[in-house]
């Protein structure tokens, strides 16, 4: 906490903060776009419903208002990890799929990734400002399993989609929430802030 | 070079191999011989020949390391070339190569300068992000250019340049993550990097222009509503945005207030717009915070406004034309169409009132009026004219003009105009009174068209403006101001302008209107108005002889002749004309002529003064023979004496009826004179004679007197007849001695006719002795009768010509006696009678002699009788005279003897 004291420390999670939800506006915008892009490249029912997914976090939380700044970055820096994992998977299953790399889809697919890295990178950059040290990078994300079929593939990953546009939406509201001045990012935001 | 298994090997080489050397460094090579070759050909290093292509470099640069090795050294690369080549000088001289490299000279790469990027929105969800910087100098060598990005903890793939050295592109952009970036140059001598640049791309984004841009009229006549789509997510950036807009067919664009559009949207209304009018719009936008790139200006979407009322009313003017009747007037009512921001709609028609002033009256008159004009006739007088505009939405206010019964006010003064930037500016003075307006009318003077009146309104709190008008160069425009004041209007005041200037298209022709010897009167006419394309300043005249400089006469542009002086006589002259604007001149077409060899009144001086001494030499020529006509006479028809006519022959009186002689053949009825001699009797005043010729009159009155004394009827032949004589008849000795002692005595010759032989001579005799025998001869003549044959007898002269004249006027007469007796001097014989009032009329004809004596003769004209003044001064002899006298019964030419 010592270096979230110092006025540069605390503009620096500012500024943070302030990008991190900017970022988290596009991918969700970006998100929304994949969707209806992976929903017509896959063959898929905008409106089918996807059963949780293995693997994949959930935005949904109970008392959402009661956590802590840390721990909300820590579920973010989580959630934002598996993506990123799930998300490589998909654009190389996408790749070979579809046999070619550079389409809308990948493209599309591919820039979402890196928005995802890009909010890692925000999570952890915010996690050392609290001192708080990284995590490590190992993310206990489950491999596709093998037997999957094609169409449960492309149902697993509307289902990331849907569950990262999700997460984007909270990630927003959470860094919205550290960015408050605040004596100490700790303390539990008031309720009327919780998604 | 050896042949070893087939192949041909070299004897040596070179090190390093193809090296790559930095401009300017030092560089040593190595030519390293085989040693197989020193055994078969005995070649050794000190035979080495390095060279620079065909050039050989010089020994000092060698160094012979051992016997198999020599080496070359360049302190300096740029004078290296390639190939550098390692040669032998083998036996007999021959040069053999070796070996030979390629050495690549250049320099290491500069850092990369200067770097900066921008994002271009490509699409929706597509940024490209382009990175420029200066590359620096050249290398001469392949050097390669690398763009390379990461975020703290992610490295990206480094984007390389393609066919460019100084830009790349990164087409995968992510925002909202600190990006590194920086570039490196690298080649065979080095590397280098620019200083790196951190940033967030969405800070240096160019979005898309906003598209899809509508626009839609609103309620208000003076509002558009603009709509349209933004192309970047509000999830990515906010935008702000800038609205331009202009009048269709105007270039300048008008902002909206930036902080009017200063927060998204998607949709904005444009307030103050003027009615029905055609505006254009065009919209752009960039991040709301101001960081990053304005986007390009949308697509440009039209959109009208709806109408209004006119703002004004039309301006209006008219032509009075007062020409055809003195009771009224042709009044054309002009105005003009409202500029569409004025018009607010489109006019559906104009309404006309023309109201009748004071002394008029009568019922204002009403007109509705599609075109912009109205002519009407109407009485003297002044009226009042209003016109408004009317669209569907109004009318307009109405425009006021008076039509006055004259131009009685002040008007402007210091009219003046100048051309400026283009346009035609007329500038004045204004008048001391408070004006309402002011008019301006032009028109194009030219030859070829009338004078089409233009004309517009001004403020009147102006003194200048720029014609509104088509107003061409080179044309002369003749533009009147009217002041208009509240209650009439002020004198128009004219000038005339161009635009621009030119030179005349056409020089003056001039001619000659007159040549004289050393002068020329020049004439021309003025240029038309459409040829002078300017203000005619000056007119230079040129004239030079053939071989002669040219002289340049500048004239005053008002004449139309002028006269070149001084000039050359009988010198052919050529003269041409420029006319000045103040563009320049043109000149006119040659003209020539020859100056006159003689001036004016110089043939004049000559040949009427030669024409005069001619004439008076004539004059005196025939004078001279007129007086000398009796001596030409002489001597082309000398005079024949006709013995018949003798004096003494008609004296007897005894044959009185041979005198008559009134014809040649009672002349000489016997034919028996062919030569006569002549005898002239004078009287003792003989010069007086003459005077008698010049005072005839005088003469007429004497004869008068001369009758009363002596009785006429005495005729000029009657020598012999005088009343004296007539006296001495009775008394004739003593007659006889009285005259004798004072006749002189002459010698009547008779001379021959051209051959003739003349009968006798008498010979004139100065002596003053009495003419005994003549005497006695006479009176023997006189008592003989008709002796005609005698030989010697008294004549008269040109006695036969008296008579045959006797009817003709004295002076006539008188003249050729005069003649005749100066024409024969020699032969002539005075009888001066002393003392005697009468005298022969052969008497006195030496006038010349005594011009003085002249005026004392009188002359009877009937009695064809001289009478000298001294007979005045005998009145005693003159007494006697009446009683010795008998009146004869004259012929003339004859006496009767009493």
């Amino acid at each position: 906490m010592a270096a979230a004291d110092s006025p540069s420390a605390g503009l620096r999670r500012r500024d943070l903060c302030s990008r991190g939800i900017r970022l988290a506006g596009k991918m969700r915008s970006d998100v929304m776009d994949l969707l209806d892009t992976y929903v017509e490249w896959q063959g898929l029912d905008a409106s089918a419903s996807v059963a949780a997914v293995e693997g994949v976090p959930v935005a949904a939380v109970e008392r959402w208002d009661e956590q802590t700044g840390t721990q909300r970055l820590l579920e973010n820096l989580a959630a934002y990890r598996a993506f990123r994992v799930l998300l490589a998977q998909m654009l190389e299953e996408q790749q070979e799929q579809l046999g070619e790399a550079d389409t809308a889809l990948g493209r599309a697919l591919a820039a979402v990734l890196l928005q995802v890295s890009a909010f890692t990178y925000h999570l952890e950059e915010l996690l050392q400002l609290e001192s708080r040290g990284t995590p490590s990078e190992e993310v206990a994300v489950p491999a596709p399993p093998s037997q999957l079929g094609l169409f449960e593939r492309k149902l697993r990953g509307l289902g990331v989609l849907r569950e990262l546009a999700q997460w984007a939406v909270r990630s927003a509201r959470d860094l919205r929430q550290l960015a408050k001045p605040s004596p100490g990012i700790s303390s539990a935001p008031s309720p009327d802030e919780s998604p | 070079f050896l042949v070893s298994g087939g192949l041909v090997q070299s004897c040596g080489h070179i090190i390093p191999e193809s090296p790559v050397l930095a401009l300017g460094s030092n560089f040593t090579a190595l030519c390293i011989l085989n040693e197989s070759c020193l055994d078969f050909g005995n070649i050794y290093a000190s035979q080495i020949i390095w060279k620079i292509k065909n050039r050989v470099i010089p020994k000092e640069q060698y160094r012979e390391i051992n016997r198999t090795v020599s080496s070359v050294t360049f302190n300096d690369t740029s004078s290296l070339a390639t190939p550098l080549t390692c040669n032998i000088l083998a036996d007999g001289q021959i040069e053999q190569n070796i070996y030979g490299i390629t050495v690549t000279v250049g320099l290491p790469p500069e850092k990369p300068k200067n770097l900066s990027c921008i994002v271009y929105q490509m699409s929706k969800l597509t940024y490209h992000m382009t990175c420029t910087w200066d590359p620096g100098r050249h290398t001469f060598l392949d050097t390669h250019f690398r763009l390379k990005n990461r975020w703290p903890q992610e490295t990206f793939p480094d984007c390389i340049p393609k066919d460019v050295n100084n830009s790349c592109t990164i087409t995968d952009v992510q925002f909202f993550v600190n990006l590194e970036v920086w570039v490196e140059a690298a080649n065979a001598l080095g590397k280098a990097e620019s200083d790196p640049l951190v940033f967030d791309p969405i800070e240096i984004v160019k979005p898309l222009s906003p598209h899809n841009l509508s626009v839609n009229s609103g309620i208000l006549p003076t509002v558009l509503k603009l709509s349209w789509e933004n192309r970047i997510s509000a999830a990515v950036m906010k935008l702000k945005f800038n609205i331009r807009y202009r009048i269709v067919g105007d270039t300048n664009w008008i902002q909206v207030p930036p902080e009017d559009t200063a927060s998204p949207r998607t949709s904005f209304s444009v307030q103050g717009l003027r009615p029905y009018m055609e505006y254009v719009f065009s919209i752009r936008c960039m991040k709301e915070d101001g960081v990053g790139y304005w986007s390009d200006w949308s697509e440009e979407k039209t959109g009208v406004t709806t109408e209004d009322k006119p703002s004004k009313g039309p301006s209006i003017w008219r032509i009075i034309d007062a020409c055809h009747s003195s009771a009224s007037w042709t009044v054309r009512l002009m105005w003009k169409a409202l500029e569409p921001y004025e018009a607010n709609g489109l006019i559906l028609q104009y309404e006309v009132t023309v109201r009748p002033k004071s002394p008029l009256s009568g019922p204002p008159e009403k007109y509705n009026v599609n075109a912009t004009n109205l002519t009407l006739k109407l009485p003297n007088g002044t009226y009042e004219v209003t016109v408004t505009a009317r669209n569907r939405a109004g009318a307009s206010p109405p425009s006021f003009l008076l039509i006055p019964a004259i131009n009685s006010k002040a008007s402007v003064k210091n009219l003046k105009t100048l051309p400026k930037d283009g346009k035609l500016w007329v500038g004045w003075t204004a008048p001391n009174n408070y004006v309402l307006k002011y008019v301006i009318e032009w028109c194009l003077v030219s030859n070829n068209s009338d004078c089409i009146i233009e004309w517009q309104n001004e403020p009147g709190n102006i003194q200048g403006t720029y014609l509104k008008g088509d107003i061409k160069p080179f044309k002369c425009y003749l533009i009147t101001v009217y002041p208009l004041y509240a209650d009439g209007q002020g004198n128009g005041q004219s000038v005339k302008a161009y635009l621009q200037q030119d030179r005349p298209s056409k020089g003056p022709t001039v001619q000659t209107k007159k040549v004289g010897k050393a002068e020329a009167v020049l004439t021309w006419n003025h240029l038309t108005v459409d040829e002078q394309n300017g203000f005619i300043r000056s007119y230079t005249i040129f004239y030079k002889t053939i071989d002669g400089n040219e002289t340049a006469v500048t004239v005053d542009p008002s004449k139309t002749e002028y006269t070149l002086s001084p000039l050359t006589s009988d010198t052919l002259y050529t003269v041409r004309m420029m006319a000045y604007t103040d563009e320049g001149g043109r000149s006119g077409p040659d003209f020539t002529f020859t100056t006159q060899k003689f001036g004016k009144g110089e043939i004049e001086a000559i040949v009427v003064p030669v024409c005069l001494a001619f004439l008076l030499i004539v004059l005196l020529g025939v004078l001279f023979c007129f007086n000398k006509r009796d001596l030409i006479k002489k001597h082309i028809w000398p005079i024949v004496p006709d013995p018949s006519k003798s004096n003494i022959a008609q004296w007897s009186p005894q044959v009185p009826s041979k005198h008559n002689f009134s014809s040649k053949d009672q002349m000489y009825p016997e034919g028996s004179f062919t030569d006569v001699s002549v005898v002239e009797i004078e009287a003792d005043d003989k010069k007086s004679f003459s005077e008698q010729d010049l005072k005839p009159f005088d003469l007429l009155k004497k004869e008068k007197s001369t009758s009363e004394g002596h009785s006429s009827g005495i005729g000029g032949s009657s020598c012999m007849s005088s009343p004296r004589q007539s006296v001495s008849d009775s008394d004739e000795g003593e007659t006889a001695q009285n005259t004798s002692s004072t006749v002189q005595y002459s010698t009547v010759v008779l001379n021959g006719y051209r051959d003739q032989t003349p009968v006798q001579v008498f010979s004139r005799s100065e002596s003053t002795q009495p003419l005994l025998d003549s005497e006695e001869r006479s009176e023997d003549h006189a008592g003989g009768g008709d002796s005609t044959t005698q030989k010697q007898h008294y004549f008269k002269q040109n006695g036969g010509q008296d008579e045959t004249n006797a009817g003709r006027p004295f002076l006539e007469r008188t003249k050729q006696i005069t003649s005749s007796n100066e024409g024969d001097l020699v032969g002539f014989a005075q009888l001066q009678i002393s003392g005697q009032s009468s005298q022969l009329l052969c008497l006195g004809l030496e006038k010349n002699e005594e011009p003085a004596l002249s005026d004392v003769l009188q002359t009877s004209i009937d009695g064809q009788t001289l009478r000298p003044e001294t007979v005045e001064e005998n009145p005693p002899s003159v007494d006697d005279m009446p009683k010795s006298y008998l009146p004869q019964t004259v012929r003339q030419g004859g006496y009767m003897p009493q």
